[in-house]
């Protein structure tokens, strides 16, 4: 019997969810407070709204060349040799962006859990258990990300709840108050914690319902939007802008900051973390997984496997190549903003005038 | 050997204690039919496997008295002697006639009475079967407070009667295929036809004809023979010896395969939402269940982490625990001599060969093993100062977790995975045990069962329909007005 190669809206949409939040959760409110003090909150919503467009395009693509994924699509628009040179830009995107993820989570695991043990033991380690998520297919990827996702939400439901008894609302105000001149770079800095959502144009074209998954798509980022936002609220209202500049990671701190009476586990930090290493292992797999995609479709083999293999050793060079944290941050930060903006933006934008032109023509 | 049997009895006679040599359960009774008209005929089957007053009173008795057979007349009679006899002399409930050697032999080995008649070219088989069995009774494994008592047994033809009892449909199928070469052992599909789905069904008779083994010794040879990844450490079936467990899987959909000689009936697709059921939560009312269902979750992850809990927090993250907890566990195990890995693995190991050696015996010496190792695990080891009283309990909570899971395979699973997730936490602490889990968790998206994902509910199939309602949680009967979607039914109402 076939084996059914589908994979469900909803698991898109959790694909879509957790691919996206991964490490850049944990320093998003510093950075976002750190240009716009209060009013953090405005351009991580604005970011993520400036996402759904896109995917609006994306989703017209798909309904215009129908039963294509996006690399037959891209061939038939463009030719392909252009559209390999999309590509293997693209490629590179995933490398470093799995790179990026993979130092940094080495780095918070190092700050919090293991402290003796060597980065590089733990990149190898994260970057080998994500490469077994890679070599799967398409299905498994949804149904763990699925599983996943519920792991995500106890996490923030666990997080509200605890921090909770020391929110101070007051510390949000005052609203409006920011120097909204730098609302544009804040904007840029935001979008780059909804990275990871391009696993969806692979993902497309296995949809199993494709009439109605653009509405999931856009609820997936409503989602991240959401996740992204109760966690900024929560650290602003706990630490207030002044702390919350000084931390690196405020979200792991929340854990760390509140004091419940009779309290078991007194260092919350550490079993927060342990929870968050399966939500970043299901950032690195799928990234792993459309990189190793990209691959096989400018060889076109049969099969994925040998280049999740291929590229576990480039993306851990990759990955080490930053002496320290302020380097991992600066650097890749410098480096990925350029790429994400030809990603998130670009791929859609370019995608669908040329397909758009395309079939003016072919009618004309 | 012959194709057909021949017309002449004793060349008949002479083939079958050919075939049957040195087998010296085979009865041959030859007898004289007709008062009249002598005719030779023989009875052939096997000691022990009939009923042997059905054959001698309504075979043997009747052939005797009131056959008449007109010899004169043989060749104007309409149908052949075979069937008059079948319809007018034998008082058995089953006659069939059957010419092919090969089938005979067969009908012999399976317990029914072959009669061959001098003159036919057909032979008659009666329904005779009727061998030593076990009456119907409780089931030891899976006990219910408030169900009904009977179990499956290891006559394939009671078991199928059994779940009839229960569903009164004639949309039941109930398909019998044979597995094995010598062994020759009944297997039946059973399913309902408009709601299992025929991909489903399709997929289980496939792979039960793929099969080709000499003997098949029961139903865990079957499940091993059809799963999808055999390799796996995860039952991908599931199991039970109740009737109205196994019916109640009928009506969601799902698909049952009977073995003979095996009280354990396997019910496919499983997953994990059904693994968790058990049949109890449907005799109590919905709370409990649904207490239940949360207690033997919560038990399956403390069967498979906590060892590796106590080694990631003791080795590894003292930090993580309360400062007077540290304090404590430091004093407790001031006197221990090992380092807490090596404490974990000596007690997980002992809890196993005590688990073990208990298993086999029962009775006074199984008292016996219970109490040596109750005092040695619980005052001695730690009186000697070889192990903390805190490793004690968690071993005693890993134990008594596992026996809080339904399914004994699936539990079984977590009991083996714990020594991993044991060695990775004593290697990367929890950030090991945590990668531990990753690999579990894409193991178990991996996994599938008859072209179900393993996973359902928890990864999506189903999520959307409500399949939660019966997996997570037990709600009110009122509830659960459709099937569960994880078997695609095609009848997706139950209650309306």
């Amino acid at each position: 019997m076939k084996k059914n190669e589908t994979i469900s809206n909803l698991q898109i949409r959790n694909l879509l969810i957790t691919t996206v939040i991964g490490v850049g959760i944990l320093a998003l409110p510093n950075q976002m407070v750190t240009i716009l003090d209060n009013d953090g909150w405005i351009p991580i919503i604005l970011g993520g709204l400036l996402v759904i467009p896109f995917a609006v395009m994306l989703d017209r693509v798909y309904k215009l060349y129908p039963d294509k994924n996006i690399y037959q699509i891209g061939r038939e628009v463009y030719g392909k040799l252009i559209f390999n040179i999309f590509m293997i830009i693209i490629l590179m995107y995933f490398v470093i962006q799995d790179a990026y993820v993979a130092r940094i989570f080495a780095e918070v695991v190092k700050a919090y859990l293991l402290e003796t043990t060597p980065t590089e033991i733990i990149i190898i380690t994260i970057l080998l258990v994500s490469a077994y998520l890679a070599r799967c297919e398409i299905q498994v990827l949804g149904r763990v990300a699925t599983l996943v996702y519920i792991i995500l939400i106890t996490l923030v439901g666990f997080l509200v709840l605890i921090s909770l008894p020391d929110a101070d609302p007051t510390n949000m105000l005052p609203v409006f108050n920011a120097d909204f001149k730098k609302l544009p770079s804040a904007i840029t800095g935001a979008l780059f914690s909804y990275a990871g959502y391009e696993v969806v144009f692979i993902a497309y074209s296995s949809s199993d319902d494709k009439n109605n998954i653009l509405k999931y798509i856009i609820r997936g980022l409503l989602v991240v939007i959401g996740i992204y936002l109760i966690v900024f609220v929560i650290t602003l209202s706990l630490f207030g802008i002044d702390q919350i500049k000084r931390e690196l990671w405020p979200t792991i701190a929340i854990a760390n900051e509140v004091d419940l009476p009779g309290y078991f586990l007194e260092n919350l930090e550490g079993i927060v973390l342990a929870l968050w290493v399966v939500v970043v292992y299901s950032t690195l797999g799928p990234l792993l997984f459309a990189a190793s995609r990209i691959f096989l479709n400018i060889f076109t083999t049969k099969s994925h496997d040998f280049f999740v293999l291929l590229l576990i050793p480039i993306i851990y060079v990759i990955s080490i190549l930053p002496v320290n944290v302020v380097e991992v941050y600066e650097k890749f930060g410098k480096v990925l903003n350029y790429f994400i903006a030809v990603s998130i933006i670009g791929i859609p934008a370019i995608l669908f005038i040329g397909a758009l032109v395309k079939k003016r023509r072919s009618k004309a | 050997m012959v194709d057909k049997i021949s017309k002449d009895i004793k060349e008949n006679v002479e083939e079958f204690k050919n075939t049957f040599k040195d087998a010296d359960d085979l009865v041959y009774r030859n007898i004289k039919i007709g008062k009249k008209n002598k005719k030779e005929a023989c009875l052939i089957f096997i000691d022990g496997m009939v009923d042997k007053s059905v054959i001698s009173d309504y075979a043997i008795e009747v052939l005797f008295d009131e056959m008449e057979i007109d010899e004169s007349n043989l060749d104007s009679y309409k149908t052949s002697l075979s069937e008059k006899i079948s319809e007018e002399s034998i008082a058995v409930h089953d006659v069939k006639e059957e010419d092919s050697y090969d089938k005979l032999v067969d009908m012999i080995l399976a317990g029914e009475t072959v009669l061959l008649i001098d003159g036919s070219d057909k032979a008659l088989i009666l329904s005779t079967r009727g061998w030593p069995t076990r009456g119907v009774q409780e089931p030891q494994t899976e006990t219910v407070v408030r169900g009904p008592r009977d179990g499956f047994v290891e006559t394939l033809r009671f078991n199928t009667a059994l779940l009839r009892r229960h569903i009164r449909d004639p949309k039941l199928k109930i398909k019998t295929l044979q597995v094995g070469r010598r062994s020759k052992t009944d297997v039946a599909v059973v399913y309902i036809e408009d709601i299992a789905n025929d991909k489903i069904v399709e997929e289980v008779i496939n792979r039960i004809n793929k099969i080709d083994i000499d003997y098949l010794p029961g139903s865990a040879a079957m499940e091993a023979l059809i799963e999808d990844s055999y390799l796996s450490l995860f039952p991908q079936l599931e199991n039970t010896e109740r009737p109205d467990s196994a019916a109640a899987s009928l009506l969601e959909g799902r698909v049952v395969i009977i073995v003979d000689n095996t009280p354990f009936v396997l019910m496919v697709p499983a997953t994990i939402g059904t693994l968790f059921q058990s049949t109890e939560d449907y005799y109590s009312r919905w709370p409990i269940g649904t207490l239940v269902r949360f207690v033997r979750i919560l038990s399956a992850i403390l069967t498979a982490v906590s060892p590796a809990l106590y080694i990631a927090f003791t080795a590894y993250h003292p930090g993580l625990i309360p400062t007077a907890f540290t304090l404590y566990l430091a004093a407790s195990r001031v006197n221990v001599p090992f380092p807490a890995v090596i404490e974990a693995f000596l007690m997980e190991i002992t809890i196993e060969i005590l688990r073990e050696s208990g298993t086999r015996i029962a009775g006074p010496i199984g008292t016996t093993i219970g109490i040596v190792g109750g005092i040695i695990i619980g005052q001695a080891a730690v009186e000697a100062g070889i192990v903390s009283p805190l490793k004690i309990i968690i071993t005693a909570i890993t134990t008594i977790s596992f026996f809080a899971i339904p399914s004994y395979e699936w539990a079984s699973s977590l009991r083996i995975i714990r020594f991993a997730f044991m060695f990775l936490a004593a290697v990367l602490g929890l950030y090991g045990l945590m990668l531990g889990i990753a690999i579990l968790i894409v193991h178990l998206a991996k996994l599938e069962s008859f072209t179900v994902p393993f996973s359902a509910p928890y990864s999506g199939l189903g999520l959307k329909e409500g399949d939660l309602k019966d997996t997570l949680v037990k709600a009110p009967i009122q509830k659960l007005k459709r099937r569960p979607q994880f078997t695609f039914p095609k009848d997706k109402t139950r209650m309306k």
